[in-house]
């Protein structure tokens, strides 16, 4: 599951960014050649948006965010399970109250508001989507981690270096 | 007044930090509980779900990503080795020559790219072993690297540079500007680290790298051309007006691949592995900014700039005691916190206080990132220490001690780039900005 999961979002994260590349070079040449695309400043936009936040739950996925874990790093087994609790616990405390809650209400008053990107025309509530939906990814791979225990810490180059010694 | 808002937001954010949250998330969670004293909860979600979100929805930050990914793509695409041989050749034949070549790769490349933390890897990488080889020991050769790697963030172009544009925001202070004041002190940084480690070198007697034949360095040099000539596009394009920081770093992702491809040193199949890479820290990166956007809105809504900053005047009205205290702060603030953050909330905090003093907006730019470079380098969160002690194969604590000499370096060059605001505003001037 966690792996489906994981190749999933991989593919659709990489097919964002190659689509930013395209979006942005085509808007350089366009203009080169005199012609102007009027969408490409807005895509460009809530691409970045939805690379930022579908990324952060796949960063959680991989335990990648930066974090000092000098604390939990020095903790007994038993302590570190706790830790393990803790962070994860405030982990989804965040994405569960600001992206998942948050997210869905912002999503319910743009659409209700009937809010259009300026450009585009495109509701501004499905652009917003992006935020319960990697809330949701965020509290999932949280719930994950604290299922799977603190076997995998945050990789601080601290603990890398340590690795390697 | 709001010392309640100060106090619940510095309290809850450093429990969160201690307590191993990470750092992206304490940033949210404190400005989350910050906000409850005045506002209800579900407002308050949506709120901090709403500044994230049109946070991110930025051109002028999509310019990140592309570095990131430009970044990556020289890392692998043989250009990094190509600027070291160049480096040699101009500085090899000092004693402690590989030191040097290290500094002045890492400029290179750090500018070219972007980014500390892929210079102190792409240039950690090929060095750190080449020194040791050459009996350098091996924590001065990463202790090297790493110091010398943040000039990268200050020589142009430079995404924190983007990042301070975007947080001083209504003052209204041009990319291209910022990006021409980096040169002189981002040099500065460099030649005071090589000050250091020529006498380091000289102490320990190491070895020069050799002198290079005619012919050679001329074969050298012209390998080297399409590399830099990427500095040229980049920064000839933005300070001529001819694109946008964001189109520039497109043009530079694009450049970057087909050199690398010409050079045969990535093929189609590396494409997606690199693509995932960038994603990894591209998100990193833009989660800690959608939360830090968060935070400085919290901040401002509780009024918190103007506390501080009348906080701050009524020490003293004095320019340079300010300053003093301004950079004591920041290099404080930048044990803690991962630079990025740093800036986008304490630009919108310290910026008011010094221009009412009347700095250039421009100077205190390069003074806030150069006095950050310095924390990116300390522990307990220093990101391009992780990274070079980590290329290095080495543990934090063996650095910590050549480090110091270098931190002296930095701190005296930010201390004269402070002080001497022509030398961030001269160049900026010169091209009319």
């Amino acid at each position: 599951m966690r792996r489906i999961i994981d190749s999933i979002l991989e593919k659709l994260l990489i097919s964002i960014l190659t689509l930013m590349v395209i979006n942005v070079v085509l808007q350089v040449f366009a203009r080169f050649a005199g012609i102007s695309i009027p969408f490409t400043e807005e895509l460009a936009g809530f691409l970045l948006m939805w690379t930022g936040l579908l990324g952060a739950g796949y960063a959680t996925g991989k335990g990648m965010h930066l974090a000092i874990d000098i604390f939990p790093r020095k903790a007994t087994p038993e302590n570190q399970v706790k830790f393990n609790w803790i962070i994860n616990g405030f982990v989804i405390l965040f994405a569960f109250l600001v992206m998942v809650v948050g997210g869905f209400r912002l999503v319910y008053i743009a659409l209700s508001l009937d809010q259009l990107s300026p450009v585009m025309q495109i509701p501004k509530g499905y652009v917003y989507l992006v935020l319960p939906f990697s809330g949701i990814m965020i509290v999932y791979y949280s719930i994950l981690n604290i299922i799977e225990g603190p076997s995998q810490p945050h990789e601080t180059g601290d603990t890398i270096a340590e690795k390697l010694n | 007044m709001y010392y309640l808002e100060v106090v619940i937001l510095v309290v809850s954010f450093i429990g969160f930090l201690a307590l191993g949250v990470p750092i992206a998330y304490s940033i949210g969670l404190s400005s989350l509980f910050t906000m409850l004293v005045s506002i209800l909860p579900i407002p308050a979600f949506t709120t901090i779900a709403q500044r994230m979100a049109n946070g991110l929805d930025s051109f002028a930050l999509l310019a990140i990503p592309f570095f990131i990914l430009a970044g990556q793509l020289m890392n692998r695409g043989g250009i990094a080795s190509r600027l070291i041989e160049f480096a040699k050749v101009i500085v090899g034949r000092l004693p402690g020559g590989l030191a040097f070549v290290n500094i002045l790769a890492c400029m290179l490349f750090g500018a070219i790219s972007g980014s500390a933390v892929a210079a102190a890897s792409a240039i950690g990488g090929f060095m750190n072993p080449r020194m040791v080889k050459e009996g350098y020991d091996r924590s001065f050769a990463a202790a090297v690297n790493i110091a010398s790697s943040t000039t990268g963030m200050i020589i142009p172009p430079s995404n924190i540079l983007i990042v301070y544009s975007l947080a001083a925001g209504g003052v209204g202070v041009s990319i291209g500007a910022l990006f021409l004041a980096g040169y002189i002190p981002g040099i500065l940084v460099g030649l005071s680290l090589m000050v250091v480690a020529g006498f380091v070198s000289y102490k320990k007697r190491y070895p020069t790298a050799g002198k290079t034949g005619f012919v050679e360095a001329l074969k050298i040099l012209l390998d080297a051309i399409p590399s830099l000539f990427l500095l040229v596009v980049v920064i000839g394009g933005i300070v001529a007006g001819i694109f946008t920081a964001t189109e520039a770093s497109a043009v530079a992702v694009v450049y970057t691949l087909l050199l690398s491809m010409i050079y045969r040193e990535i093929k189609a199949k590396d494409i997606p592995g690199i693509l995932l890479d960038t994603v990894g820290t591209t998100s990193i990166v833009m989660i800690l900014i959608a939360t830090s956007i968060g935070m400085s809105w919290v901040m401002s809504y509780e009024n918190i700039p103007q506390t501080v900053s009348e906080a701050l005047l009524s020490l003293s009205d004095n320019k340079i005691v300010i300053l003093i205290i301004i950079n004591l702060i920041l290099l404080f603030v930048g044990m803690f916190m991962d630079m990025t953050p740093a800036v986008l909330i304490f630009t919108p905090i310290f910026l008011p206080v010094v221009m009412r003093l009347g700095m250039d907006p421009v100077h205190f730019g390069i003074i806030m990132v150069l006095n950050l470079c310095v924390g990116i380098c300390t522990p307990p969160v220093g990101s391009v220490l992780f990274v070079g002690c980590s290329v290095a194969k080495i543990s934090i604590d063996k650095v910590i001690k050549p480090l110091l000499p270098l931190f002296v370096a930095m701190i005296v060059t930010l201390l004269i780039v402070s002080f001497v605001p022509e030398l961030s505003l001269w160049l900026p001037r010169l091209f009319g900005f």
